[in-house]
């Protein structure tokens, strides 16, 4: 018999005690896992949507002169252009020394149209890539919808050879409606869709087919930019950047550094909401252990005495004491690690509207025993103290 | 030439309560010979709980010089005194106070927890002390699975299972009934008989016919020997 059997034999001594005891390390452990779980998987997956929703990148041709704006973005004005973007300038991004970063490449040109009567902004697009990268734009109007059918957003990665998108202000302006026909330089288009208002310069715009809008302004081949989306989750965009200028020596590239501080903004504060929960959590779990080793020291104030009066030392007392912390929280902590991941992976998608699965991270779990066994061996230093400064006659009543 | 086991020199013990001084003890002075057994009998209240703990290195006397076996016990530090109760003395405690999660072998064991003695010879020790008392078949039980006089007997175990040479008894009859407590009384001749040093509190004066010599103790003084006692105790021990 050694001091880890009197631990242990007193730990399945009080059952309900301790299983009280770990429930309240399990709850706080859990919640910190589980925060990280879904903090983890929120940098995944927000990475991977942020990637997927918009650029990372623009390509500019390398120019000097007279510049007009393009969603916050400048671009040259076209008949001042030093350099030009092409379309064989595609091919040279996917061979480009980050070409695994490489998600999507959408290119477009923008020119100054005659639309009906008015002067009009028209960008041609590749519609698949352009309204992939964009999942924000969808359509309120959409025309030839047969009986029972309704607006499809799906409808704008399949926009025909003929047919426009408009922008909704630019249909107010235009006085278009799906399904009208619309002259734009002399040449009929079918509006085939008016998108839902964006708040943003895009409500000005006509969209039509890349190789059309060339042949309308008379400058096939030709781009104005570029549009990236990088696959990454922290992504090295200087790099990326650096990368695509020296496979394109004709552009200028411009990171776009707002989808990453977003991403971090967004994660951060869900972060600093998560921390701040599970400390508060830690800190109950932690006044519940507490209470409840304050507790069992009291009940225990006999057996304490009599360890004492047959030879115990005070030393002993505290290691019979922090063996039950200890064998505790580290059951707590494996408890609490697997209670938080399930609770992340089920729960998780829900409370963080995450798409995909949250993975088991075995990397926490020898941080969350020390956790766990930490605040344990940390809140039980007081009861264990109060333990083994018992006075044994005094606990023995003989005083 | 006798050798002296427990040596008590004006020992007093005041306990301080609400701003009040209460003496517990008052100038108590006495020998204890190795090998004796000795009864100390008084009323409740009349201190020799208190005398005992005090002997037992458990309580520091206000004032006073004890020894046992030569050595001044209050002024070893706390896990010296510590160490000594483990070495030096048994103690059968009142109601048994029996580790109620432990089986009677550990029990019996629980002295030699922190010791370095092996397992085996640990387990060995306890298992003779257990057959001492009469308990071997009954090792494997806990407290609640034994009778009064069992547990007695595995509070007795404890208290030799390190053989050590002074066994300090605080009413070891007192929750037992008249034929259990006589038994326990006669397995405490045994081992007096066996050269232990036994010191009992009591307020049975019955007990005290199965010990060498009875002190009373009244309002924290000791306050007759056993040649005074022959009105108390009508069946002196043969």
């Amino acid at each position: 018999m050694n001091l880890f059997q009197i631990a242990l034999n007193n730990l399945r001594r009080r059952k309900v005690k301790m299983i009280f005891l770990m429930l309240g390390l399990v709850v706080g452990v859990s919640t910190v896992v589980g925060f990280l779980n879904i903090i983890q998987a929120m940098h995944l997956e927000l990475g991977d949507r942020i990637d997927e929703f918009g650029a990372n990148a623009i390509i500019l041709p390398r120019s000097e002169g007279m510049e007009m704006h393009y969603s916050s973005t400048v671009v040259s004005d076209l008949t001042f252009d030093v350099e030009k973007l092409t379309i064989e300038d595609i091919p040279k991004i996917y061979d480009s020394s980050v070409q695994e970063y490489i998600n999507i490449v959408s290119p477009k040109l923008v020119g100054a149209v005659d639309a009906g009567n008015q002067k009009a902004l028209i960008v041609g697009v590749e519609g698949r890539q352009e309204f992939i990268q964009k999942p924000w734009f969808s359509l309120q109007q959409q025309a030839n919808l047969e009986p029972g059918e309704s607006v499809g957003d799906l409808a704008l990665l399949d926009i025909p050879e003929d047919g426009i998108v408009v922008g909704s202000s630019a249909a107010t302006t235009l006085g278009v409606a799906v399904g009208e026909q619309l002259i734009i330089n002399n040449r009929p288009f079918q509006v085939f869709g008016i998108l839902n208002q964006l708040g943003s310069e895009e409500d000005g715009l006509i969209y039509a087919n890349l190789e059309v809008v060339q042949d309308l302004l008379n400058r096939p081949q030709e781009l104005s930019m570029i549009e990236i989306s990088a696959y990454c989750n922290a992504c090295p965009i200087e790099e990326i950047a650096m990368g695509l200028e020296d496979a394109l020596p004709n552009s200028r590239v411009i990171p776009m550094r707002q989808a990453a501080l977003f991403r971090e903004e967004t994660i951060e504060q869900f972060s600093v909401f998560g921390y701040a929960l599970s400390g508060m959590v830690l800190l109950i779990a932690a006044l519940v252990v507490l209470t409840t080793m304050l507790s069992s020291v009291n009940e225990r104030t006999r057996e304490i005495g009599i360890f004492r009066a047959i030879g115990f030392r005070r030393s002993d007392i505290l290691k019979i004491i922090f063996m039950e912390a200890g064998m505790i929280s580290i059951l707590g902590g494996l408890v609490g690690f697997f209670s938080g991941s399930f609770a992340a992976m089920y729960a998780g998608p829900y409370l963080a509207q995450l798409q995909g699965a949250i993975p088991m991270q075995f990397q926490l779990l020898l941080p969350a025993i020390l956790l766990s066994t930490g605040l344990t061996m940390l809140v039980s230093v007081y009861p264990a103290m109060k333990a083994a400064q018992l006075d044994p006659a005094e606990a023995l009543r003989f005083i | 030439m006798s050798e002296i086991m427990i040596s008590l020199r004006d020992i007093k013990k005041v306990y301080k309560s609400m701003g009040d001084e209460v003496e517990a003890i008052k100038a108590v002075t006495l020998d204890i010979e190795k090998g004796e057994s000795v009864s100390v009998m008084g009323q409740s209240g009349s201190g020799k709980s208190t005398l005992l703990s005090i002997i037992g290195a458990l309580n520091p006397p206000t004032s006073g010089i004890i020894e046992i076996d030569g050595i001044d016990i209050y002024k070893l530090s706390q896990e010296k005194r510590a160490d000594f109760r483990r070495e030096y003395l048994g103690f059968v405690f009142q109601q048994f106070q029996l580790i109620p999660y432990l089986t009677a072998l550990e029990n019996a064991m629980l002295p030699l927890t922190t010791t370095k003695r092996s397992s085996k010879e640990k387990r060995e020790m306890a298992v003779e002390s257990l057959n001492r008392v009469g308990l071997a078949d009954k090792m494997k039980r806990l407290p609640n699975q034994l009778s009064g006089g069992e547990q007695e007997r595995v509070a007795i175990a404890r208290a030799i299972v390190n053989a050590p040479p002074l066994i300090l008894a605080d009413e070891p009859t007192g929750s037992l009934d008249t034929k259990t407590g006589d038994e326990i009384m006669e397995l405490f001749q045994q081992l007096n008989q066996e050269g232990l040093t036994i010191l009992m509190v009591t307020h049975n004066p019955e007990n005290t016919r199965y010990m060498g010599r009875t002190i009373m103790m009244k309002d924290g003084r000791l306050s007759m020997e056993q040649d005074d006692l022959v009105q108390v105790v009508s069946n002196k021990r043969q």
